[in-house]
């Protein structure tokens, strides 16, 4: 394998810089200790340092004359860096470097800041700093008047609500089970990951006061503090997990997050996450950005509503999050798909389920195709082809009750939160399902 | 039925034309006369004839809409007063004689509006599909409800005496119940299970790979199944 040249590589920072660091990537910056940056860090603050060590080394005596570059004194730390070959892009304020994440004045200069405010069509009401606050994770600055934990929670919240909303009023015989998949489908962390990444919001490869506001920043090495689930902690989480004890969704509507997942259950990722320092990317850190990312997409829902209100706020969701393509036929698993439409037939009383072969090809031949339908009564409640008699029976039983649970009042339903406009007509209750057939 | 290829006619040119197969009734004109129907349609109306597909599941069935509906409202009237005339002969294997398309019958009908995909629409009922696991329209096994309590506190001692001799199916033939009840109702004694599962263990470890594989494949595909992924 041909070895990495880290010498080679641009970087993204806007500023260059660079520590006694250049040599090797396991030395440290000056000034700091061994234990406080890891080795993988070093190598993301060294990517964007100087092409060849034999020039800076050759030549130090720029940063000692009083020259041209003696504006280059205003960074506290004097790290050696040729800022006659990398002259910074920008001028920072003093001391931004030792800044978890950049100031929020920085925010009026950043161009990757005014494009994405640009690009996703906000309101001059929502201000530049707020939009860069709503790009600093958690993990990157643990203050939270300056990272984006209020605004995730806001946002979070809100998308939760619109996609519920829609979901119970499009399709009021979901399954619970179901329903918790077409919500992870919509508003899950993978979901809103690539919402974040769509929009174009990149991140930087390390956090700092000296990174691009327009970047989102977040740590690689840990998880922050952010609040994005609610729910309750259980006390037998371990055993559910190595044990494989029940987990029942009644108790899920109870405890679990709206994902019908449970909170905050401890991971062994150590090892990983020790793997995390010297690799470029696992499992573990792939994790981190995805949160990072989803939090991200929260933010900027959340903080248009802070700044630009409800509607804005339901338009936006409706937008980018509502208007996704999801095909809920696939979201569909059975056991026992004939035992559940009898069930099903008994309880809104209905004649019992039959099935009858309406057509078949090829019987004794390798390949045969035979076409089954159920019926109760004269109605035919669904239809499966299969190469043998059996499948196309569960097939047609799977398909008949697909056809059940997926019941549409249509595709302009009226939502409860569209009460909240003006002027709006008297609400009419919306079709509500008695419950579901069988338990899971 | 016949395998393509077989000849059944004393000439190439007897066969080809025995086995010529007329167009569709929808591509004939409903005022064409005998002599027409191989030729184009000459009327200007519109050929509703879909290729043969897979029902859609986001359809609702017309006994699945709830009561309020306005879909149910508007569907009630075809519903109620829809012709069903059984067919003179079973749908899956029809007479030459109903095998020719009748013109005027099948254009009327589907030049009007498209069928409902959960409807019968050919006018054909129901029962003259022959239903699955039904033998002359009876249910292969109808369950009883004939036993008391004091026969399956006997089915349960005969168990726990002798389970092998008293196996789950000599039990339902003799108290003429399924092997499901049994399985319901009595518990073999504790070893018992644990001696059958040794002797399937057995049988399996004779198993060649080709029968090993295929019965993995099988519960595979059983699985993929009910997945929805086949």
């Amino acid at each position: 394998m041909k070895r990495l040249r880290f010498d080679r590589w641009t970087g993204q920072l806007p500023l260059t810089r660079a520590g006694s660091a250049l040599g090797s990537t396991s030395m440290p910056r000056p000034g700091v200790s061994v234990a406080t940056i890891s080795p993988r860090c070093t190598a993301v603050r060294y990517q964007s340092t100087l092409q060849n060590t034999s020039v800076w080394q050759g030549n130090p005596t720029t940063l000692e004359s009083d020259g041209p570059y003696e504006q280059y004194k205003l960074y506290e730390e004097d790290d050696g860096t040729d800022h006659e070959r990398f002259p910074p892009l920008e001028e920072l304020p003093e001391k931004a470097t030792t800044l978890p994440s950049p100031p929020p004045e920085r925010a009026l200069q950043s161009a990757k800041l005014a494009a994405l405010h640009a690009r996703l069509s906000l309101p001059e009401r929502l201000p530049l700093q707020t939009l860069a606050r709503a790009l600093v994770d958690a993990s990157a600055d643990e203050d939270a008047r300056f990272n984006n934990t209020n605004l995730a929670f806001v946002g979070q919240s809100l998308i939760h609500y619109h996609v519920a909303e829609w979901l119970m009023c499009r399709y009021p015989r979901l399954p619970m089970d179901i329903m918790y998949a077409a919500m992870r489908g919509y508003a899950g962390p993978a979901t809103l990951h690539q919402v974040a990444r769509s929009w174009g919001i990149e991140h930087a490869a390390a956090p700092g006061g000296e990174v691009d506001p327009g970047l989102l920043q977040f740590s690689q090495q840990r998880v922050g503090d952010s609040i994005t689930a609610f729910g309750y902690r259980r006390t037998e989480s371990k055993a559910v997990q190595k044990l494989r004890w029940r987990h029942g969704l009644s108790s899920r509507v109870v405890f679990d997050d709206d994902f019908g997942d449970m909170i905050d259950v401890e991971d062994s990722r150590a090892e990983l996450m020790a793997r995390a320092n010297t690799e470029w990317g696992n499992e573990y850190t792939r994790a981190l950005a995805e949160r990072a990312f989803a939090n991200c997409t929260r933010a900027i829902t959340g903080a248009l509503y802070a700044h630009a209100g409800r509607e804005a706020a339901a338009s936006f969701i409706k937008a980018h999050i509502l208007s996704r393509t999801l095909n809920m036929t696939y979201l569909f698993a059975f056991k026992k798909p004939t035992r559940e439409l009898s069930l099903l037939c008994a309880r809104e009383e209905f004649e019992p389920p039959v099935a009858r072969l309406l057509s078949e090809t090829g019987r004794a031949s390798r390949t045969p195709v035979f076409v089954v339908g159920i019926f109760s009564g004269k109605d035919k409640l669904g239809e499966g082809q299969a190469a043998n008699l059996n499948s196309a029976r569960h097939q047609a039983a799977m398909n008949a009750l697909k056809s059940w649970y997926l019941y549409s009042p249509g595709e302009d339903t009226r939502l409860p939160s569209e009460m909240l406009t003006e002027g709006a007509k008297p609400w009419e209750p919306a079709y509500i399902d008695i419950g579901e057939i069988i338990s899971r | 039925m016949l395998p393509s290829g077989v000849r059944h006619k004393a000439t190439s040119a007897r066969t080809r034309r025995a086995l010529r197969i007329g167009p569709h009734g929808s591509f004939i004109s409903p005022d064409g006369s005998p002599a027409d129907r191989a030729t184009r349609p000459t009327a200007d109306h519109i050929i509703y004839n879909p290729p043969a597909s897979a029902a859609s599941v986001l359809h609702t069935p017309f006994k699945f809409l709830p009561t309020n509906d306005p879909r149910r409202r508007a569907n009630l009237a075809s519903e109620l007063f829809s012709v069903s005339h059984p067919a003179s002969a079973s749908p899956l294997r029809p007479s030459p004689a109903s095998a020719a398309p009748t013109p005027t019958s099948s254009t009327t009908e589907t030049s009007q509006a498209p069928p409902d995909p959960t409807v019968t629409s050919t006018g054909i009922s129901p029962e003259s599909f022959p239903a699955l696991g039904k033998r002359n329209g009876e249910p292969l096994y109808k369950p009883q409800h004939h036993l008391t309590k004091e026969d399956i506190e006997e089915m349960r001692r005969l168990r726990t005496e002798d389970p092998v001799t008293n196996s789950v199916l000599t039990l339902a033939k003799r108290f003429k119940c399924s092997k499901l009840f049994v399985l319901m109702v009595c518990q073999a004694p504790r070893g018992h299970k644990e001696k059958i599962d040794a002797q399937l263990t057995a049988t399996k470890e004779r198993w060649g790979p080709r029968r090993r594989a295929a019965r993995e494949e099988r519960a595979a595909r059983l699985g993929l199944l009910f997945n929805g992924q086949l």
